[in-house]
């Protein structure tokens, strides 16, 4: 069992340790952009408690709230998020500050936003998005958990490139209130630490039913162990070479335990587009409230029409959010709805019900990302699409809500790579036992140890 | 012509639809808000299941298909009275549909009951334009109809027996309800709508005005606009909104953060049909269901005290002691054993004054006391009555049932018991 959590809590701090954490995140996040606030208040804290994050669209009472975007500057949530305030009541934590991430979560490297974050490994390379901060800060700082969100990749794809544990828990097991939305159906908070047994214990403490959630619905969590691992062949196929190797490796060693299958599901490989017409259909409307003077970004010229006054003000979206609203309004519209939305519903369920059925019997085991880290200047090269390509392997279990988990398994060049696995609904305890297993056998490297003891 | 409504309910619940504000009356603007019904980032609806039972309520008084669970779509647009900039409301998921209501013989189709959520309100002060986000999340139902009303009378005749089952459901609608109209005139059918109408006498005014407007157009060849108008209270106009080619867009989707909602189990108050009441309490009596229906459709007192006394009493007695009751006395003070004395005096043929009505609320010991007098004495009087009134005599020829009308105008004038009187009065007249 490794958890950092309860190696904190046993050790004596030096006084000063807080102050002294703060001021060296603050020096280093000046290259590394991980955080959008730091708490300076944790400064006063003297229990001992372990520092933790949220990410940037997780409301915390008081604390500016952005998203990542320009729209919500200065917005104060005059409310705590449900996970927050379980955080805050079970005594062990103490909130450090915000974590950067793409606008609205809208992002695979993290680059969608003012000042994207780097990879804590090497920071010429990506951290990945959205929650790009969370993963960064997780690899830069010994102690701390970080409370993070997935749409369709978010949590996995950051904690790949930089190395650390990404839980996304089944939808419906955390509470989404007070988390700014992306698209409600696909949202889920979960959890990056350096350890399985951090985050379970992280897990534990935010699940569970929320009366101001009626979708966290999830009763109870299972721990069915698996003897199977499934892989599959039309997704390895968009594979490149280097990870597909290293990949096979990894599950040549996992195969003395379990029973590998490589099968086909050709529908997976699909998944993208059902994937971002839902995603974009429900930001478009999630989106609409942002008008320039409720909350947030305070446009002000009030001595004009209402359509023009909305216009000027969110002229101030970024360009991906700006796409995602274009798109999303287009595909709700009369005319094409059944030709996109309706049908992407329908493939969704199809989705649903031919993984399940799958993860019944097994695991499912896959690279996270389908490419080795790319580097800051050629992400920024790729177009849209070839950008939505690489959710490849985290869209499937996002689209169908089901629970998966992304630990290091391998280093190329020095950097992380990641691997991802996925279960049935609500049998997230059975990931979290595996990466814990995997863990005996395999230590995880980090470049920064900040708070060191 | 071709009348369709879109009537918009406010239920009757103590907290809002997707949060928990209060929806008690006030006067201070935005007190009664939340991040809820501001619609501020990171908030989500919860449904108040009040609304659910009393929507449910509403969609069964209306005789809807009801499906096991409902669910919600936004509806989006921009406006800022809008909090989200989209309204949850229903579609497909609604809480009712295919129904239909009952007006004098006829059915008016029920297209949809659906709940949604009511907007903030808008407030113009000179130059300023206010939002007072009080209303913001108030429950509302809107009830669709397919356009089956087809005259003035039976617009109005729809909305008083949509009003009754609403008012027996606990949801008033005098002041709160606001409708969307629709008209078409044959022969080309083209669909008009009116937005926006508050209150029922708007509602008449504002379709009567249309039709009128329309019926000018066409007798003068000038064309029909496929148009949105709104009606304007002080000038009893209907004005152009605005033309539509096409339907709006308000690009639905399925309201993610409310997933399909259960109410196989959710209980709801059972209808009161007040017509179908009157019409079977009326039955084999001399009063006119009419009569009741009136007295009771917005009354439920009334209802319960014709069905305490009804084997007790005369129907036409209690019907009248009511009446008399409703008249001179009122409700608050009123318990149900002072409204069965004046019943009772009106069924002893007793003429119920208002002082005698004050006085039995006022728990003074009312009592008739009629003179007695001979047979002898009786039937001078009632001869002499009858030469004074040989127009009443004439009457009586034609038609016997005058001899009532005599006998009251006897008994009354002469303080008598009007059965003392009947008795020489059908005596004398039969022998005559």
């Amino acid at each position: 069992m490794t958890s950092y959590i309860r190696e904190f809590l046993g050790m004596e701090k030096p006084k000063g340790y807080y102050t002294e954490l703060a001021s060296e995140i603050e020096k280093k996040d000046a290259e590394y952009h991980a955080f959008t606030t730091l708490n300076r208040k944790i400064i006063d804290c003297s229990d001992g408690s372990v520092p933790f994050t949220t990410k940037a669209n997780i409301c915390v009472k008081g604390i500016e709230t952005t998203a990542g975007s320009k729209m919500l500057k200065g917005y104060l949530p005059p409310f705590d998020a449900t996970v927050v305030e379980r955080m805050l009541n079970d005594g062990k934590f103490s909130f450090l500050g915000e974590t950067n991430m793409d606008e609205f979560g809208f992002g695979t490297f993290g680059l969608n936003t003012e000042v994207p974050a780097r990879n804590a490994f090497d920071k010429d390379y990506v951290a990945g998005g959205s929650s790009s901060g969370a993963a960064v800060a997780t690899a830069m700082l010994k102690y701390h958990v970080a409370i993070s969100e997935s749409t369709g990749g978010s949590i996995a794809t950051p904690a790949a490139l930089n190395g650390v544990v990404g839980f996304t828990p089944t939808y419906g097991a955390v509470s989404r209130y007070g988390l700014i939305d992306y698209a409600n159906s696909l949202d889920k908070i979960g959890v990056m630490a350096r350890s399985a047994d951090d985050a379970r214990m992280v897990f534990d403490i935010i699940k569970g039913k929320d009366e101001y959630d009626t979708t966290c619905a999830v009763e109870k969590i299972n721990d069915e162990g698996k003897d199977k691992i499934y892989i599959i062949r039309e997704l390895m196929e968009k594979t490149e070479p280097a990870i597909k190797k290293a990949f096979e490796k990894m599950v040549d060693g996992v195969g003395k335990s379990y029973e590998i299958k490589e099968v086909s599901m050709p529908i997976l490989a699909e998944a993208i587009a059902p994937y971002y017409i839902i995603a974009m259909a429900e930001a478009s409307t999630n989106l609409a409230k942002y008008t320039g003077y409720k909350y947030g970004l305070q446009y002000g010229e009030f001595n004009r029409r209402y359509n023009d006054f909305f216009t000027e003000a969110r002229s101030n979206f970024g360009i991906e959010a700006k796409r995602r609203i274009i798109l999303g309004t287009f595909i709700r519209s009369e005319s094409v709805k059944d030709k996109y939305y309706t049908k992407a519903l329908a493939v969704r369920r199809m989705i649903i019900k031919e993984m399940a059925k799958l993860l019944n019997d097994g695991f499912m085991l896959s690279p996270t990302l389908p490419i080795p880290t790319p580097r800051v200047s050629d992400a920024m090269k790729l177009t849209s699409v070839q950008n939505y390509a690489m959710d490849i392997f985290t869209i499937p279990p996002n689209l169908g809500g089901f629970p998966h988990i992304t630990f290091p398994y391998d280093y190329m060049d020095g950097m992380p790579m990641g691997a991802q696995l996925i279960t049935g609904h609500a049998n997230d305890y059975a990931l979290l036992d595996f990466v814990s297993e995997w863990e005996k056998g395999f230590q995880y490297k980090y470049k920064h140890n900040l708070g060191s003891l | 012509m071709k009348i369709g409504l879109e009537v918009h309910v406010a239920l009757p619940t103590k907290s809002k639809l997707f949060c928990s504000c209060s929806m008690a009356d006030t006067d201070a603007p935005n007190s009664q808000i939340c991040p809820i019904c501001l619609g501020f980032p990171g908030s989500k609806p919860m449904l108040n299941e009040a609304a659910v039972s009393s929507a449910l309520g509403i969609a069964n008084a209306l005789h809807c298909a009801v499906n096991n669970s409902i669910s919600f779509v936004r509806k989006v647009y921009f406006y800022p009275d809008l909090p989200k900039c989209y309204q949850i409301t229903q579609m497909d998921g609604a809480i009712g549909s295919a129904g239909h209501l009952d007006i004098d013989g006829k059915k008016v189709r029920i297209r949809r009951v659906q709940i949604e959520e009511d907007p903030a309100q808008i407030v113009r002060e000179g130059m300023l334009t206010l939002l007072d986000f009080n209303r913001s999340g108030t429950p509302l139902v809107e009830i669709v109809t397919e356009p089956d009303i087809t005259t003035e009378e039976e617009l109005r005749s729809f909305i008083a027996n949509l009003r009754s089952l609403l008012y027996y459901l606990g949801v008033d609608i005098n002041k709160e309800i606001k409708a969307d109209l629709n008209i078409s005139l044959p022969p080309k059918d083209i669909r008009v709508e009116v937005k926006n109408v508050t209150g029922i006498k708007s509602l008449i005014e504002a379709t009567r005005f249309e039709i009128e407007r329309q019926t000018d157009a066409i007798k003068n060849n000038e064309g029909i606009a496929r148009e949105t108008r709104g009606y304007n209270e002080k000038s009893k106009l209907t004005e152009s909104l605005r033309e539509k080619e096409t339907d709006e867009e308000y690009g639905y989707i399925y309201e993610p953060d409310l997933t399909t909602f259960e109410i196989s189990g959710t209980k709801f108050v059972k209808a009161t049909y007040v017509g179908r009441i009157a019409s079977e309490l009326a039955e084999g009596t001399d009063v006119n269901p009419r009569t009741i229906r009136e007295i009771t459709m917005l009354d439920r007192h009334s209802l319960g005290l014709i069905d305490k006394f009804k084997g007790k009493y005369g129907l036409r007695s209690i019907i009248h002691g009511i009446q008399r009751f409703k008249k001179y006395g009122s409700e608050e003070h009123a318990s149900d054993a002072e409204i069965e004395k004046i019943i009772g005096l009106v069924e002893s043929g007793a003429e119920v004054t208002r002082e005698m009505v004050l006085d039995i609320l006022a728990g003074k010991d009312v009592k008739v006391e009629y003179s007695r007098l001979t047979d002898g004495q009786l039937d001078k009087m009632i001869k002499e009555f009858l030469e004074k009134n040989p127009k009443l005599l004439e009457e009586y020829k034609k038609n016997s049932k005058t001899i009532n009308l005599i006998i009251n105008q006897i008994a009354q004038k002469n303080n008598l018991h009007p059965k003392d009187v009947a008795k020489r009065a059908s005596a004398l007249l039969n022998s005559a």
